[in-house]
């Protein structure tokens, strides 16, 4: 492992070149950063990695349940498991997408759910990301670089091979396709992610296209290249947003989407991957009710612990909160990407007040969480190692089966004292290795 | 009772061709409990094809797509609709019209609309009628004062608007007094252009109420569409290729045939 780790420079250099990149925009501009790769991997152990996965799996099917049951019957509303409001007025919760059942009855296909180990070494969901969860194709290229870089590494170590996601991923495509081609859809090359689009597309061995490439035609999704044939699209792997999808259905605004593709959707001509509508399920306010619908739809035990959450909207945890404010971490269930995260700990007077009347007058948008004692990781940082923050963004496939796949995003925090990991803040990451043994 | 004819008309005219355009469209009435709607004659045109379909929220929606350049677009329908407002039945009612959406939104122009505002205990029905009555005392009719992105708290701080504002307002009311509403975009007895209400869910039934004219929907109304707001009603929706500037022409009427 130490000539891996001699070798990081090299293997960031390539990274660059490859463009491994993340696109940022800050004040309008857009700006292209480095998305800094530390050599010294995280490691699971097979018996560690077996009970994760099982948990895993089960909060993945679980969560498919409830996007069922929530765009169907709603069951678990009526039966008083989780209050309405909580599901209702979820700006995830799209009543465009009641009705309709998705191929298969599949709507979160490719889950990223993030965990933290605590200091105890036991294993913690941070949030689950069920919409369009990015980073799979970065320990997917770093491991493919590091195994050039120092191949002795992989054969000394019983590390699974990690370059299955290709295949996983075209499996779970090819589950729900109906007929047609496979297709990536990128919002462009001024995307975060552009370089996993891309990627995805070649290793997946799926068209890569942009909404000018795409039309509906007779209720059909449709591609057409620059002086092609048009060819049905049978599965759309589309990595812009709901609310920018389909111009005729939500924001009409939207440039970036494809006019009338939520009745091809509705009409069980296409499958959309993600499926619309499961931000009601990733919602931070929902995270609270996740062992809840493990239970009442699987009848079984989470696997996985939560991190201990209050909802303020409840009256009991609402006091809690309010006396412990400076323990406890606060997050805004409408934000994502690491933005509207505040500890306690880091407010001053005054602010701590302003957000008790927060807390107090609209408590709904908030949770407050224990912060975790993470375990922290060691990266290289000039000559020494160093310890930080990190998280583990463990990717789920759910096709005739849900599979995790036996590796993963790790993040770290590069700020010594920051406990936020988020790539959009600034972080690196790791590979995640998954031991055989 | 009332037997209705009915006949609407749109044509948009570009000064210079435009292509690819996809339209969505929710511009012909259906049968319900309360309407019973005959179609005459439904045209859109141009168009490459057509397809008929249920949207989300029970409305009848018309897709379709014009690829090749094109200097106007047109849809029109006509018919008769036998209505009768007293006939309704009972139906459930979707949580998403309890909660505020995009274009209701205003919470604390609504509250503080509401403090003024004294309700009775009981029903919904007597609350939505003060509701009504107290909006149709304080806000007045005037084009031009909002536009079609404009939200209810919006249009209540300026205190000025037109029926899709009258009828935004009053479903944030409503709303916040929990009371599920919803918006309609219909046509009315008569010549001009489309209008908008509002209906209330109680014992299991929906009910009209229109608050620009601070009446109860009777007879003379016919119902194109429902949602959440505006947005979920809109006639056209579409996009389309070209620099060219449009002009709109809307033709509506209504008479009661005797």
């Amino acid at each position: 492992m130490n000539e891996l780790i001699e070798r990081a420079e090299t293997i960031n250099q390539l990274l660059a070149r490859y463009g491994v990149k993340f696109g940022i925009y800050k004040n309008n501009t857009f700006h292209e950063q480095l998305f800094p790769f530390d050599a010294i991997p995280r490691v699971i152990t097979k018996a560690e990695f077996e009970v994760m996965e099982k948990g895993l799996v089960q909060r993945v099917d679980a969560l498919n349940q409830f996007l069922k049951d929530i765009y169907g019957k709603k069951q678990i509303v009526k039966d008083g498991v989780i209050p309405e409001e909580f599901v209702f007025s979820s700006s995830g919760y799209l009543p465009e997408c009641e009705g309709i059942l998705p191929p298969k009855g599949i709507y979160s296909h490719i889950s990223g759910i993030d965990l933290v180990q605590a200091k105890d070494k036991s294993w913690y969901i941070l949030e689950d990301n069920l919409r369009i969860p990015s980073g799979a194709s970065y320990p997917l290229i770093a491991r493919e670089l590091c195994r050039r870089a120092s191949p002795a590494t992989f054969r000394n170590n019983g590390v699974i091979d990690n370059r299955n996601y290709a295949a996983l991923l075209k499996e779970t495509m090819e589950h729900v396709n109906c007929g047609g081609i496979c297709v990536i859809m990128t919002p462009g090359r001024y995307n975060a992610a552009y370089f996993e689009h891309s990627y995805l597309a070649e290793r997946t061995n799926s068209v890569l296209a942009t909404c000018s490439d795409l039309f509906v035609e007779n209720n059909c999704l449709y591609y057409k290249g620059y002086g092609q044939k048009k060819q049905k699209v049978g599965a759309l792997y589309r990595r812009i947003s709901d609310e920018y999808l389909d111009p005729c259905t939500f924001l009409p605004e939207s440039l970036i989407g494809i006019p009338n593709l939520m009745s091809a959707y509705r009409a069980g001509n296409v499958s959309v991957i993600n499926a619309p509508g499961n931000g009601v399920a990733d919602d931070k306010g929902i995270y609270y009710f996740v062992p809840k619908m493990i239970e009442y739809y699987l009848k079984e035990e989470p696997i996985l612990k939560n991190a201990p959450t209050y909802l303020p909207f409840y009256e009991k945890d609402r006091s809690y909160v309010l006396e412990n404010l400076e323990k406890l971490v606060i997050k805004d269930v409408s934000e994502a990407g690491g933005y509207g995260v505040v500890f306690g700990r880091d407010l001053d007077k005054e602010q701590l007040e302003r957000m008790r009347g927060l807390l107090i007058t609209q408590s709904r948008r908030f949770i407050a969480q224990e912060v975790i004692d993470f375990l922290d990781l060691e990266i290289v940082e000039g000559y020494e190692r160093v310890e930080r923050k990190a998280d583990l963004r463990a990717f789920v496939l759910t096709g005739e089966k849900t599979r995790v796949w036996a590796s993963g995003l790790t993040r770290f925090s590069r700020n010594p004292d920051s406990f936020v990991v988020n790539s959009s803040q600034g972080g690196g990451f790791k590979d995640t290795w998954v031991l055989s043994h | 009772m009332k037997n209705l004819r009915f006949y609407y008309r749109m044509r948009l005219t570009f000064d210079q061709p435009v292509k690819e355009h996809d339209f969505a469209l929710r511009f012909v009435p259906y049968s319900d409990s309360v309407q019973r709607i005959d179609i005459a004659g439904k045209t859109v045109e141009p168009a490459d094809w057509l397809q008929e379909e249920r949207d989300a929220f029970g409305n009848h929606l018309y897709i379709g797509r014009c690829s090749r350049p094109h200097d106007y677009f047109m849809y029109e329908v006509k018919g008769t609709a036998k209505v009768d407002a007293g006939c309704r039945v009972k139906e459930p009612c979707r949580e998403c019209y309890a909660y505020p959406s995009k274009l209701t939104a205003g919470e604390p122009e609504v509250k503080r609309f509401l403090e003024n505002v004294c309700l009775p205990d009981g029903g919904a029905f007597e609350k939505a009628c003060i509701l009504m009555q107290r909006l149709y005392d304080v806000f007045a009719y005037e084009p031009g004062a909002t536009d079609i992105y404009t939200t209810a708290g919006e249009a209540l701080r300026g205190g000025r608007g037109v029926c899709q504002d009258y009828a935004h307002i009053f479903i944030a009311l409503c709303r916040q007094c929990r009371i599920p509403a919803r918006y309609v975009a219909g046509l009315q007895i008569g010549e001009g252009a489309t209008h908008a209400w509002a209906e209330i869910y109680e014992d299991g039934m929906w009910k009209g109420f229109d608050p620009t004219h601070n009446r109860f929907v009777d007879d003379v109304y016919i119902k194109l569409s429902h949602g959440r707001d505006y947005t979920d009603c809109i006639l056209d929706r579409g996009i389309f290729y070209g620099q060219a500037n449009q002009e709109q022409e809307i033709y509506v009427n209504v008479e009661e045939i005797v």
